[in-house]
């Protein structure tokens, strides 16, 4: 029997959301009006100041009233509203297709349903938002855009997402940098089990070519908790390597490497200014959503 | 190291358990697909020697915790060491070592015989002397004892201790222990040895007789007791007992036709009355044996007490009947089993050659109302002499002719008749006529009739002169039953008038069981073929004899009924006690082939051979049963082999290896000369200490020990 499909937008979530406005720092460029701030002074709906003129400038933007009274070529500036370009890099490769109960979301399911609410919140305010999914390469990808219909490949996309292959965030990070011309938002969802090590050094890069990094990192509770008592036969959800052990007897290792390793992920990510949420697949996405964007609204007041 | 319990330790092999499940139970693992196995590998390799650690201590402390309990239930014990080096210390010394192999022996404590724990403490004994310490061993049960002198030989005293094996039979270990001093003594080599004696046993009153002195060894300067070591096999323990120490049977005609009345004694050697303790009268040997009667009995404590069963058998012939008690730990003396043989119904046909109206003056009257009597195995049925010669006596086993005229025609009959087997009984009177008699019996008679006497004058008491039995042959199977006072009942028959007798030339065979005090034969008995004839020379009523009215002539008559058809041939010798030599009568043409233990196994002729048999004459077979119960013999006849019922017989346990009633051990060290001379080793009441210290406490705390480092590694 087939299982339904999951709404990837959830109406309670995006209730919650609506009295939010997702607000991106200053230094985000884009050619919408919106609520973000323009670090570039040019075409603008709202005036700033004048200033003189100088060869290069718009000769349409010449205060004609100001020559007249000063005699002088002033060229007007403005302060103008732009919208935020967002890439939603979202992780498919095959551990993302775990859940250890099936009443849950996967991994997977859980970062699409976070990448299509932000999708949507995104499109609504005119924001461009686009999708890149990756598995041991950039497996799908769509450009960001900031009109309603623009939704639709997006929500396609990441249902239509199906978890397999290795981790190699690397190459969604080549392939922001080679397309995104512009300042962005990359929101990561993934697991960060990646077999590259330094995959976070990675995701430094794009911050240090000005773009925004937000990494989701999403974990089921039971990679979180280890609740295995019987001897078990582990299987790798990506290669070949498959492990027998007694839960019991390997739980507390178990959890003091992950905790290591939790406190290796978040350290780097702060040293690398990239903004860190850890998701469990039990909660709801509200706790993760709303978190975020307040301390989004935050940093762009 | 010994064993209180040693067949408990089986349980040992709960210690695999632990094993067992590890290589058996495993659960298999079930396969998971997960995200993070990098971290779980990383686990394992940081904790996998703790783990490893940790399961080997598990796995040790669970088989420990199994082995340590097991083994403590066992109850081992340590033996105390140093006996080698403690004999360099006091120097050589020639040791005789006693072991008890009578039957109470054969008591299981714990689950074991005695016996197997005394031998065990008797070759530890051995072990423990010196090289230089000459030894020598007695095995004292129920065969003759046979001590060899102390030798060096060590390894043929430890056989003989190794192939000892418990005797049913009563061992008298008095008797025992003076041949062995005997033995220590007659080395003259060894005189400079001090002597010593080592005693295994169950320290059973029984065996001891304390009432004789002391053995001791003649030295230079008089009697010199030896060093006595008494090894208590029991431990210390009570040995209580029950048992069925006698079993008689005697025809009762209360339970009917063919009834019998057994009596058991019981006894109960304990401090606790037996109550309501089960008895059962089991009939019949093998598949065919059943439970005729179910009763309880009650026996005092350290007493007897007798129960009667009666029991009625359906036909005659051999029987084997069996009473037991509930099984106790000494199980041979818990049944005690009897063969008799139920007597067969004898068909008897009494010829009445004087007929009367009156019965008292019948001529058969009182012939017939002694075989009919209550209990008698005959069966008499009565015709006149016209009638006679229509009988058919194919169908009867003794004919009875009582002062009968003449036989006529069928006189030649009547002779195939008895040369066929058949018993005729013949009393004379006034209808007899000798010639007649001679003319038509013939050589049937035993002797040839006479005339007829009257016995002259009067007697010393003044009345009427009366010829009394005399010369009765008491011995004979058919008088064997008068001893003591009823005697008197046959020698105090008076009789007026008889018929004299004459032998015949060569005797003819004829043997005179009684007769009158003038010497005149009264009662004369003569086999013609297989048969019998017994002539009574007096009148079977009381014309001429009183002695139809006396006592004995009722048990007489259906004695001489039971002599004619040869049914008391059918006896059987008394049960004999286990050891006694034993007589088997084969008939003509059979063959002994086996004898059938109680136990069921059969004993083939040659291991009967090798333990004994002999046959000392053609259909007379000797040997001695070594066990009690009942034996079955098996013959062949005719090509044909088969269990013969006949000759079944039955063997009674030692009634005095019943009473397991134990010596105090003071009792016994002051018979040997007091403590300075002997020691009882191995209970908790030895007078000088035991040597084995208990282990099982140790072994628990042990295991206590490993269930709390198990509870903390799983923790």
């Amino acid at each position: 029997m087939p299982e339904p499909k999951r709404p990837l937008l959830d109406p309670a979530v995006l209730a919650k959301l609506d009295s939010l406005k997702l607000r991106v720092r200053a230094i985000t460029e884009g050619v919408l009006t919106g609520l973000h701030k323009s670090p570039h002074h040019g075409q603008s709906v709202e005036f700033a100041e004048h200033k003189e003129y100088a060869p290069g400038d718009e000769i349409r933007h010449i205060d004609w009233k100001a020559y007249g009274k000063f005699d002088k070529y002033y060229v007007k500036q403005f302060e103008q509203e732009t919208n935020l370009r967002a890439y939603l890099v979202v992780d498919a490769s095959g551990s993302m297709g775990y859940r250890a109960d099936p009443g849950r979301l996967t991994k997977l399911e859980y970062a699409s349903a976070l990448a299509a609410s932000l999708a949507y919140l995104l499109v609504r305010q005119q924001d461009a938002a686009g999708l890149v999914l990756v598995q041991d390469r950039v497996a799908a990808s769509v450009p960001p855009r900031a009109t309603a219909n623009h939704l639709a490949p997006i929500l396609d996309a990441l249902e239509g997402a199906k978890a397999g292959g290795t981790t190699r965030l690397s190459a969604a990070v080549d392939w922001i940098i080679e397309h995104a011309q512009r300042r962005s938002s990359v929101l990561v969802f993934s697991d960060l089990f990646d077999p590259e090590e330094r995959i976070l050094k990675k995701l430094a890069q794009l911050g240090r070519r000005k773009h925004e990094v937000t990494l989701f990192h999403v974990l089921d509770p039971a990679e979180l908790e280890f609740p295995f008592d019987d001897p078990t036969l582990f299987l790798s959800m990506e290669d070949d390597r498959q492990v027998e052990a007694h839960g019991r007897d390997v739980r507390k290792g178990y959890l003091e490497v992950l905790h290591r390793w939790l406190d290796e992920v978040r350290r780097t990510a702060a040293e690398a200014d990239v903004d860190y949420a850890l998701c469990r697949t039990d909660r709801p996405l509200d706790e993760v959503l709303l978190p975020f964007l307040a301390r989004r609204e935050r940093s762009a007041a | 190291m010994s064993f209180v319990h040693p067949a408990l330790l089986w349980g040992l092999l709960a210690a695999g358990i632990p094993l067992a499940v590890h290589l058996f139970f495993r659960r298999r693992p079930r396969p998971t697909p997960f995200p993070a196995i990098e971290f779980v590998l990383r686990a394992r390799r940081e904790t996998q020697r703790r783990l490893r650690l940790k399961k080997v201590l598990l796995f040790t402390a669970r088989t420990l915790l199994l082995g340590a309990v097991a083994f403590a239930i066992a109850r081992p014990q340590a033996q105390r060491g140093g006996g080698a080096a403690a004999a360099v210390a006091r120097g050589p010394r020639a040791t005789a070592v006693v072991l008890d192999a009578s039957g109470s022996m054969r008591y299981r404590l714990g689950g074991r015989p005695l016996f197997d724990r005394a031998r065990q403490d008797a070759l530890r004994a051995l072990a423990e002397l010196a090289p230089e310490e000459p030894a020598t061993a007695v095995v004292c049960g129920m065969d003759p004892v046979q001590v060899e002198p102390p030798s060096f030989d060590r390894a043929a005293v430890r056989r003989v201790l190794e192939s000892a094996q418990a005797t049913a039979g009563y061992g008298d270990l008095t008797a025992c222990v003076t041949a062995a001093v005997r033995a220590l003594a007659a080395a003259r080599a060894q005189d400079g040895l001090p002597k010593r004696l080592v005693v295994a046993t169950d320290l059973a009153a029984s065996a001891w007789r304390l009432d004789v002195p002391a053995p001791a060894v003649d030295g230079p300067k008089g009697p010199v007791r030896p060093e006595v070591t008494i090894l208590d096999a029991a431990r210390g323990a009570d040995l209580p007992n029950h048992a069925v120490v006698g079993l008689d049977a005697e025809p009762d005609p209360a339970a009917g036709p063919r009834g019998y009345r057994f009596t058991a004694l019981l006894s109960n050697h304990a401090k606790e009355p037996l109550a309501d303790v089960p008895l059962s009268l089991v009939v019949g040997t093998g598949p065919s044996a059943r439970t005729a009667i179910r009763a309880f009995a009650e026996v005092p404590a350290n007493g007897t007490s007798r129960k009667t069963l009666l029991h009625a058998f359906p036909q005659g012939g051999p029987a084997a009947v069996k009473v037991a008690l509930p099984q106790d730990a000494l199980a041979d003396d818990d049944a005690r089993a009897l063969a008799i043989v139920v007597p067969r119904e004898i068909r008897a046909l009494v010829v009445d050659g004087a007929p009367s109206p009156v019965k008292y003056r019948d001529e058969a009257y009182f012939v017939e109302s002694a075989l009919a009597s209550p209990a008698s195995p005959v069966r008499p049925r009565l015709v006149d002499a016209e009638a006679f010669p229509q009988e058919d006596l194919s169908k009867v086993d003794v004919v009875l002719l009582l002062n009968v005229r003449s036989v006529g025609a069928r006189a030649a009959e009547l002779a195939r008749f008895v040369e066929g087997g058949g018993g005729l009984f013949v009393a004379v009177g006034d209808q007899v006529d000798p010639e007649l008699y001679g003319r038509e019996l013939g050589e049937l008679l035993p002797m040839s009739l006479h005339v007829e006497k009257s016995a002259a004058g009067p007697d010393a008491a003044g009345g009427p002169r009366a010829a009394r039995f005399a010369e009765v042959d008491f011995e004979h199977p058919a008088l064997s039953i008068f001893q003591g006072d009823a005697r008197e009942g046959l020698l105090g028959v008076r009789t007026s008038r008889y018929l004299l007798a004459k032998p015949r030339p060569g005797g003819g065979g004829a043997r005179v069981l009684a007769r009158f005090d003038d010497g005149a034969p009264a009662l004369v008995e003569a086999r013609r073929g297989r048969g019998r004839v017994l002539l009574f020379t007096s009148t079977a009523d009381h014309d001429w004899t009183d002695w139809p009215i006396r006592t004995s002539f009722l048990p007489a008559m259906q004695r001489f009924a039971g002599f004619l058809a040869g049914a008391l041939e059918e006896r059987r010798e008394p049960p004999a006690p286990v050891g006694a030599r034993r007589t088997i009568r084969l008939d003509d043409g059979e063959a002994l082939v086996a004898l059938v233990d109680p136990g069921g196994r059969e004993l083939g002729r040659a291991e009967l051979e090798r333990s004994g048999l002999a046959e000392p004459s053609a259909g007379l077979v000797e040997w001695t049963p070594r066990e009690p119960g009942l034996w079955q013999v098996k013959v062949r006849s005719r090509g044909e082999e088969r269990v013969e019922p006949r000759l079944a017989f039955a063997v009674t346990p030692e009634p005095r290896e019943s009473d397991t009633r134990r010596l105090a051990p003071a009792e016994l060290t002051a018979w040997f000369g007091g403590e300075g001379h002997a020691r009882v080793e191995g209970g908790g009441r030895a007078v000088a200490g035991g040597r084995e210290v208990p282990l099982w406490s140790v072994l628990l705390a042990l295991g206590v020990a490993a269930f709390f480092l198990e509870g903390l590694l799983l923790a």
